[in-house]
C-alpha cells in the first residue's frame, strides 16, 4: 500500500499570544506538526509496517515547514515533498485543497490521508475538498483504520455511533487524533531522517499561480473570546461546600 | 427571489434541534435582507418532518426521500444537496455543524465552487457575502471571517442561536432522487451505537462530564447517579474516552463535541484548553476537582475544591432534596 499523508505546520496553541488592533501576534517560531496529521502519519506507518508499503508525506508551507517534514520522516515516513510558498498568502482550506489536488492528480497511491482538521483553525474542510476534486471515495473523522483484501476499512466517529466503512483504493480519509498515540521520534529515527529525500516543489511547476488560489474566506480580525464573569471557589469541609453549591445552583443560578 | 437555504439534519428519526436553531437564524437573516427562507430535508421519511420545519418559518421545503438516507452516507447526500443547490441557486446554505455536515461540507463547496466557512458561532449577510465569527486557537481566540462567492456554505455550532418559532404554510417541493447502495463505492458495513438510551449531548440542558479523576466503578456510579438526579447527559474528557471508560461519542472538546448546556458539571477534569474549547459556552459551569490550581476553575462559575468521592454524595443528596 502506498500512502500519501498531507501534513501541515501549524502555530502551537500553547504559545503565548497578544491581540493588537485586531491582529493576532504570536511567536512565529513556535510551530508544530498538526496533531491530527501526526496521527495520520502514525496510522500509515503502522499499516505499512503490518502489510508492507510506503509512506510519503506532502506539506505546503514556507521554508520553515521543512522542519515539520523532517519530524514526519523521523517518525518513519520514507519520503517528503515540500511545496514551498512564502507563507503569508492568507490561503484558506480551498487554496490548500487546490494545491494538493494539482500535486496529487498524476500520482499513484492507494490511500490519501489527511488530518480531520487543522489544530489552529479547526476548519475541517481540506480533506473532503481534495477527495471531491480528485473524485476519490472518502470518509472523514476516522478513529481506526484497517486493511482487508486491498480495501481500507475505516471506523468513523459519526453522529449516532461508530460507522464501519469499506473504501476501495485509491481513496481518501481524514484522521482523528483519537486513532492512536503518535510515536515520538527516537535518536535513530532523527539520524535516519537526515538521509531521507525531500523534494522541493514550487507552485509554478505544478502549473498554478498564486492568483489562482485567492481564498474565498479571509480572517479580517481577531478578538478575545467573550469573557466569563469571575466565578466563586469553595474550599473547606466537603459536605458543607457540596451542599452550599447545590443550593446556590437552585437559588442563585436557577438551573436546577 | 434569492434565498437562504437551511439543511435540516435528521438523526435517528428526529430533527436535530441544532438545525432548527440555524433555521431560526436563517429566517431572521432572510427577513432582514428580503430573501426567501427555504429548507431542505434529506431522509428516508423526509416528508414527515415538513410540519415541524414550516413552524420555524421556511416558506419552501425541498424534500429528498429515499431509503439510502436511512443512515449517513456521504456520496448520495452530496448528490442530493448538489441537485437542490443547482435547481434553487441559493445565496447561502446554512447547516448545523454535525458530524454528518462535517463529512460533506468541503466536498460540497468544491463541487459547487461555493465559498465556505465551517463551525461558526454567529453569522450575518453583508453586501459582499457573509461575515462570521468562529473560535480558533483551541477556542482561545475568536476570528472574524469574511466569505465571498456566488453561493456561500455556512455551518453553525450547536447552541449558537435560540429557537424562534414563526409558523407559516410552506410550499413543498419534492425532488426526484434515487440511489442504490450497490452503486456506491464506499460501503457502510455497520454502525456501532453507544449502548443504552443516551441523551444527545448537543441537546442536553444539563451535562455531567467525567474526567480522569473518575477512576473506578464507585466514581462512575456516582456520575451515573448525579446525571440521573439532574436528568443530565453524560459526557467525558478524552482521558476517559481514550481509556475506554466511556463511549467515544461522549467526548467533549476540540476533537469531540462542542456543547453549550444550561448547566455543565465537570468532575475530575483538569481543564485542558482542548477540553475547555468544547464546553466554555455552557451557561453555568460547576467544577469539582481536588487540585485547587486546576485550570478548570478559571472557567467555573462554582468551583468545589475537594475529592469527588467526598463531594459527590452530599452534593447528590442535596440536589435530590431540591428536586423533590
Ligand atoms: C489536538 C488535541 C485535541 C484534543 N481534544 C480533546 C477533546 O476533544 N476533549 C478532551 O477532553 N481532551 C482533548 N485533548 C486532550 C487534552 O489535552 C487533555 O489531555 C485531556 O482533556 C485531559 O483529560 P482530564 O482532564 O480528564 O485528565 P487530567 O488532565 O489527567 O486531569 C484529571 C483531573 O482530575 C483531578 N482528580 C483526580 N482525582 C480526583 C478526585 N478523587 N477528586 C477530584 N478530582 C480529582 C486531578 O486533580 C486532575 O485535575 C486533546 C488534545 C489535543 C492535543
Ligand atoms: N498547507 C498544508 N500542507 C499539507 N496539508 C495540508 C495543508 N493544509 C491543510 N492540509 C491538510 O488538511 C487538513 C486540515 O484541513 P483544514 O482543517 O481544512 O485546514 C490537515 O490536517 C492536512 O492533512
Amino acid at each position: 500500500m502506498k500512502f500519501y499523508v498531507c501534513i501541515k505546520m501549524v502555530p502551537d496553541v500553547y504559545a503565548p499570544f497578544q491581540i493588537k488592533d485586531g491582529e493576532l501576534i504570536m511567536d512565529a517560531d513556535r510551530m508544530v506538526l498538526n496533531a491530527y496529521d501526526a496521527s495520520a502519519v502514525e496510522e500509515a506507518l503502522v499499516l505499512s509496517e503490518k502489510h508492507g508499503g510506503e509512506v510519503e508525506v506532502v506539506c505546503i508551507g514556507s521554508a520553515k515547514a521543512s522542519e515539520t517534514i523532517r519530524k514526519a520522516l523521523a517518525m518513519g515516513a520514507d519520503k517528503g515533498s515540500h511545496i514551498v510558498t512564502t507563507g503569508d498568502e492568507g490561503f484558506d482550506s480551498g487554496s490548500y485543497a487546490n494545491i494538493l489536488t494539482a500535486f496529487l492528480k498524476d500520482k499513484e497511491y492507494d490511500v490519501l490521508s489527511l488530518g480531520k482538521q487543522s489544530q489552529d483553525t479547526d476548519s475541517g474542510l481540506t480533506g473532503s475538498m481534495v477527495a471531491e476534486l480528485l473524485h476519490l471515495p472518502y470518509t472523514t473523522n476516522a478513529v481506526g483504520l484497517e486493511i482487508e483484501n486491498g480495501n481500507l476499512i475505516v471506523k468513523r466517529q459519526g453522529d449516532t455511533g461508530q460507522e464501519i466503512i469499506e473504501l476501495p483504493t485509491p481513496c481518501a480519509v481524514t484522521c482523528s487524533n483519537d486513532m492512536n498515540e503518535p510515536r515520538i521520534p527516537n535518536l535513530k529515527g532523527i539520524m535516519a531522517s537526515k538521509r531521507k529525500p525531500i523534494d522541493t516543489i514550487d507552485l509554478a511547476s505544478l502549473g498554478i499561480s498564486e492568483s489562482d488560489l485567492s481564498p474565498n474566506s479571509k480572517v479580517v480580525s481577531f478578538e478575545h473570546k467573550p469573557a466569563r464573569k469571575a466565578g466563586q471557589k469553595f474550599e473547606g469541609e466537603a459536605d458543607e461546600i457540596a451542599r452550599e453549591v447545590a443550593q446556590l445552583l437552585d437559588t442563585e443560578a436557577n438551573v436546577i | 427571489m434569492s434565498s437562504i437555504l437551511t439543511y435540516i439534519a435528521i438523526s435517528e428519526g428526529k430533527i436535530k434541534r441544532s438545525s432548527l436553531e440555524v433555521l431560526s437564524r436563517s429566517k431572521a437573516i432572510a427577513d432582514a435582507n428580503g430573501l426567501a427562507c427555504e429548507a431542505i430535508i434529506i431522509d428516508e421519511n423526509a416528508s414527515s418532518f415538513t410540519d415541524s420545519v414550516q413552524n420555524y418559518g421556511a416558506s419552501k421545503i425541498h424534500i429528498v426521500e429515499d431509503s439510502i438516507f436511512s443512515q449517513h452516507r456521504n456520496t448520495p447526500l452530496l448528490s442530493a444537496l448538489s441537485k437542490v443547490m443547482e435547481a434553487s441557486k441559493p445565496k447561502v446554505v446554512a447547516f448545523a455543524s454535525t458530524e454528518g455536515t462535517k463529512d460533506i461540507l468541503g466536498a460540497l463547496a468544491a463541487n459547487q465552487k461555493a465559498g465556505v466557512v465551517a463551525d461558526v458561532s454567529s453569522f450575518d449577510l453583508t453586501s459582499s457575502g457573509v461575515i462570521a465569527k468562529r473560535p480558533v486557537m483551541a477556542a482561545k481566540v475568536v476570528g472574524n471571517v469574511e466569505v465571498t462567492g456566488e453561493t456561500i456554505l455556512v455551518s453553525v455550532r450547536s447552541g449558537s442561536y435560540e429557537l424562534v418559532e414563526s409558523p407559516i404554510t410552506a410550499e413543498v417541493n419534492t425532488i426526484e432522487f434515487s440511489s442504490s447502495e450497490s452503486d456506491l463505492k464506499a460501503k457502510l458495513r455497520e454502525i456501532i451505537s453507544a449502548t443504552g438510551d443516551t441523551i444527545d449531548l448537543n441537546e442536553a440542558e444539563t451535562i455531567v462530564a467525567a474526567g480522569r479523576g473518575v477512576k473506578d466503578e464507585e466514581a462512575k456510579s456516582l456520575i451515573t447517579e448525579l446525571a440521573r438526579v439532574l436528568n443530565a447527559g453524560i459526557g467525558a474528557s478524552r482521558a476517559l474516552t481514550e481509556a475506554g471508560v466511556y463511549d467515544p461519542s461522549l467526548q467533549i472538546g476540540q476533537t469531540g463535541k462542542v456543547v453549550s448546556p444550561q448547566l455543565y458539571i465537570a468532575v475530575g477534569i483538569s481543564g485542558a484548553i482542548q477540553h475547555v474549547a468544547g464546553m466554555a459556552n455552557s451557561k453555568v459551569i460547576v467544577a469539582i476537582n481536588k487540585d485547587a490550581d486546576a485550570p478548570i476553575f478559571e472557567v467555573a462559575d462554582y468551583g468545589i475544591v475537594g475529592d469527588l468521592y467526598k463531594v459527590l454524595p452530599p452534593f447528590i443528596e442535596e440536589l435530590k432534596k431540591l428536586k423533590s
